[in-house]
């Protein structure tokens, strides 16, 4: 984890705007507070990045040139049971 | 009637259409950073997948922090509830504790710099005003 470091990211104001726009209860649609909101941007590079590095490694098992999404699909189970 | 329910409809489409384009910028970007680490390429095709995927997840994070706020009696989203959400994995759950202990020290160390810099400010202001004083009375 440590080779993707302070680069690319989401930004605090796509993650608030994401997280509103599934909100179904009118009282939270006020408040994410701004600790969360970096705190999720975190969250999510981190599910990027896992989806990214598994689907390599597993490209890699399988001698590929290039991840592709077979090798994505391959990997999707287990990512989504670690989130 | 129908043609407003329509145009509504529409716009909301419009502004998923956007983030979902954000959320892909951004995919594309770690994408990229991951590709160069490893000197892997990632079709087109995955990346877009990649991006579909945590645009959906993220549906069910907003979801569940809305839950966890309200299980807990309060109707603003903290770093708790985030927590939560990375309960699954252990070390997903130790990267994410200690990233929250991260941000909350550079938040503090930030607030004390903005304090600090007002302090000095009003330090200055109240000496020029005081040295003011002593050369009016004179």
């Amino acid at each position: 984890m440590e080779g993707v470091g302070a680069g690319a990211g989401f930004r605090k104001e796509l993650v608030s705007r994401l997280l509103h726009a599934h909100f179904k209860d009118d009282k939270t649609k006020g408040a994410v507070s701004g600790d969360s909101l970096q705190l999720m941007a975190e969250l999510l590079k981190i599910f990027v990045v896992e989806a990214a590095v598994r689907a390599v490694r597993q490209a890699q098992a399988e001698d590929a040139i290039l991840v592709d999404v077979d090798q994505l699909e391959k990997v999707l189970p287990q990512l989504l049971l670690d989130f | 009637m129908e043609e407003e329910a329509e145009a509504e409809e529409q716009q909301r489409f419009s502004y998923q259409q956007r983030l979902k384009a954000a959320v892909h910028y951004t995919v594309g970007c770690l994408c990229e950073e991951v590709a160069l680490d490893k000197e892997m390429q990632f079709s087109k095709q995955t990346i877009a997948a990649i991006s579909e995927l945590t645009f959906r997840q993220c549906e069910n994070f907003a979801k569940d922090l809305e839950m966890f706020a309200r299980h807990a009696r309060r109707t603003t989203i903290n770093t708790e509830d985030v927590k939560l959400l990375a309960r699954r994995s252990n070390s997903l759950l130790k990267y994410i504790t200690d990233k929250s202990e991260e941000i909350a020290q550079i938040n503090v160390e930030r607030k004390a710099r903005k304090k600090k810099k007002s302090e000095d400010g009003n330090h200055n202001s109240r000496e020029l005003a005081e040295a003011g004083v002593v050369e009016s009375e004179k």
